[in-house]
């Protein structure tokens, strides 16, 4: 609530606004779900209500494999690329000078800034130069096991994916690290901590909350991905570039409304607890802080 | 105790670059085991970069530390035999009270009993023993510090550095803790190496102190000794209420040395130090030493007298400072002890003579 002069009506048609907001932003994704439920399907004039098309999820074997490429590149995607933008935000805490700062930061969001598919071909024509290059490498000294290395396939995909996803985690992370202060890890240090201890046992209790949103984001981010992964994921499939193809030639299938909403549940549920979770959290902060500033009076 | 265990701090041409900042320039300084050492200067002077090359957070750009005889400028905090103190935020906020203080001794994974009364011992030491399960958020500025205190404390670390560990709280509490401080150190026995740009706390807990500004060491000795007798004029500057006077040594007779301050020539006793003629150097002299002669009071033999014009009276409480501009239009303060009444008013712009015994003015070369 607002304070003691916030006139009731006003306040109510701020939340009103933006319900409204949120609502007409979701409202394709309530479509789907709201399609993935008819008997009938996309486009039908009766609406009979089913789980028909859900059960088919799991014995379409071309969603099922893409849904089993699609995870195993957003789980690899987070394993590398958490700990890599987490070590990035903290070089950025510890590095003293305002230059190397801003020259971490443009460097880390540079690829927030490149579109994706501008960032995708580049990949691609960079991944192709490889190729050729380990091939004509490979001819000339007459051995052959490295050619395939750079190949298209998930190895590809995932360097696509992990330029994409880091500035994501970089920016979550270093935002829960600006409030950890510095002179914690010294202290454990001369307590008698290595810097690895004081790290796991001191500081990153204090950012985990930081470093688990930063994994949903990227799991997240890697299963809407459709630019980049497309562009370099070679011969395999993912959810997103079997709905596109879909879309593009006969019209998405049953089966794939239903996959799509419950994508939708999981994400809408995973993000809307981190909210929560995030609010209920700075809420604890607060309240904290405020005890710190009147502290309990006697020494 | 062997010659190698007497001494705990050995730095010699300790020093220290940030980038184009030299924070601490060639600094040599011993400390004695057992001591209550405290580093004392302005802000910006390199106290807290000398301390925390001490305990190993930061690498010293040239020179060398010896703590009890051991070479540590390689070594990472967690291998020397300090424990540091810090002046707030350092406490570690997801554990209570009694965590935190057991925290060095989880690392060392010593038996869970033996840890829960090391813990208990150090709590009742520190003063906190019904405050162990509370959160660090719940505790007040100077609780907060006893819970560092005891944290370091517990893992007997042989020196322990404590860094403004008192600035943050309020001037009564600061008073307070510092006198607890000081027993809590007598008691344990080990050294303490204590940062503070507050005199007053200086002076309460230190055995020796060191005074430390524009990253060199100005000069070490005890409080008495810095307070009486310093020897650089900063030093005379920086600590107590000193009336100081620059001028060129015209005359040298004996061990006297003579002054041209341009209004008047004093001579001073040259303290062992051996200055040459047209040298600049400068005389101090406590405030408290000098008096204001009354109107048509004739000064003993011993005294130094100048003229000077009467400005005014601030009043202190304990003391009342009279101050009064000299004819080259310096300050000059005396500080009588204030006795109430009128006895000591005097007119503004009134002509009077300040007075001092000559014996107790200090020469400085630097
Ligand atoms: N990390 C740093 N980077 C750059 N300059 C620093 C850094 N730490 C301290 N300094 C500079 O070094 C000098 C000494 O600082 P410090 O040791 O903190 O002084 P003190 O503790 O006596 O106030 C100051 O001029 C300060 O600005
Ligand atoms: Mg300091």
């Amino acid at each position: 609530m607002g304070d003691d002069y916030t006139r009731l009506w006003t306040y109510r048609l701020k939340w009103l606004y933006t319900l409204l907001v949120v609502f007409t932003l979701m409202l394709p994704v309530f479509y789907v779900i709201y399609i993935s439920f008819n008997q009938n399907g996309f486009g039908a004039r009766d609406y009979v209500f089913t789980f028909e098309w859900y059960s088919g999820i799991f014995t379409d074997l071309l969603l099922m494999n893409a849904l089993g490429n699609t995870m195993l590149l957003a789980a690899i995607t987070t394993v590398l690329a958490v700990p890599l933008g987490l070590i990035a935000a903290k070089f950025y805490k510890a590095t003293g000078t305002d230059r190397a700062k801003l020259l971490t930061v443009s460097l880390l969001l540079s690829p927030l800034f490149v579109p994706a598919d501008i960032l995708g071909s580049a990949l691609l024509v960079f991944f192709k130069n490889l190729n050729i290059a380990c091939a004509t490498a490979g001819e000339w000294l007459g051995v052959s096991w490295f050619e395939t290395w750079f190949e298209l396939g998930y190895f590809s995909a995932l360097v696509g994916l992990i330029i994409y996803t880091i500035p994501y985690i970089f920016v979550v992370i270093l935002i829960t690290m600006g409030r950890y202060k510095e002179q914690q890890s010294e202290a454990a240090r001369s307590c008698g901590a290595t810097a690895w201890q004081a790290f796991y046992q001191i500081e990153f209790p204090q950012i985990r909350a930081g470093v688990f949103s930063a994994c949903a984001f990227t799991v997240i981010l890697s299963f809407n991905e459709y630019t980049r992964t497309s562009l370099l994921k070679g011969g395999y499939d993912t959810i997103t570039s079997v709905l596109i193809s879909q879309m593009l030639n006969e019209g998405m299938s049953e089966q794939s409304y239903a996959m799509s909403s419950l994508i939708s549940f999981i994400a809408i549920a995973v993000i809307g607890s981190i909210i929560i979770y995030t609010l209920v959290h700075t809420d604890r902060l607060e309240r904290e802080a405020r005890a710190k500033a009147q502290p309990v009076m006697s020494s | 105790m062997n010659q190698k265990n007497d001494i705990a701090v050995q730095v010699s041409g300790l020093a220290k670059n940030y980038g184009a900042v030299q924070a601490l320039r060639g600094v040599d300084l011993t400390i004695g085991a057992g001591e209550y050492f405290v580093l004392l200067g302005p802000s910006g002077g390199g106290k807290t970069t000398l301390l925390r090359l001490l305990g190993g957070f930061i690498r010293p750009t040239a020179g060398q530390i010896l703590l009890h005889g051991r070479d540590v400028s390689e070594q990472p905090p967690n291998r020397r035999p300090t424990s540091m103190v810090f002046q707030s935020f350092a406490l570690f906020p997801h554990m209570t009270v009694a965590q935190n203080v057991g925290y060095g001794l989880r690392l060392r994974r010593l038996p869970k009993a033996e840890i829960a009364a090391r813990v208990d011992a150090m709590l009742e030491m520190v003063g906190l023993k019904d405050l162990a399960d509370r959160m660090p958020h719940a505790l007040s500025g100077g609780q907060q510090q006893r819970v560092q205190l005891g944290r370091s404390l517990v893992l007997e670390a042989d020196i322990l550095l404590l860094d403004e560990p008192l600035a943050a709280l309020d001037a009564k509490l600061r008073k307070d803790m510092c006198l607890e401080l000081k027993h809590l150190q007598e008691q344990i026995g080990i050294t303490f190496v204590h940062v503070t740009h507050n005199q007053e706390e200086a002076m309460t807990v230190a055995d020796n102190m060191a005074i430390i500004a524009d990253g060199v060491l100005v000069e070490t000795g005890t409080a008495q000794d810095l307070y009486e007798n310093p020897q650089a004029r900063f030093t005379a500057d920086f600590i107590g209420e000193n009336n100081i006077f620059d001028g060129r040594v015209s005359g040298l007779t004996g061990s006297g040395v003579e002054i041209d301050l341009g209004f008047a020539k004093f001579t001073v006793d040259a303290q062992g130090q051996t200055p040459r003629v047209s040298d600049m150097v400068s005389v101090s002299i406590r405030s408290e030493l000098v008096r204001v002669l009354g109107p048509g009071e004739a000064p003993e033999a011993l005294l130094q007298t100048v003229p000077a014009t009467y400005g005014e009276a601030v009043y202190l409480g304990l003391a009342t400072s009279h101050v009064a501009k000299l004819a080259n239009g310096d300050n000059i303060v005396a500080r009588h002890v204030s006795r109430g009444g009128t006895s000591d008013d005097f007119e503004a712009e009134a002509p009077l003579t300040y007075a001092w015994p000559r014996t107790q003015m200090r020469l400085h070369l630097s």
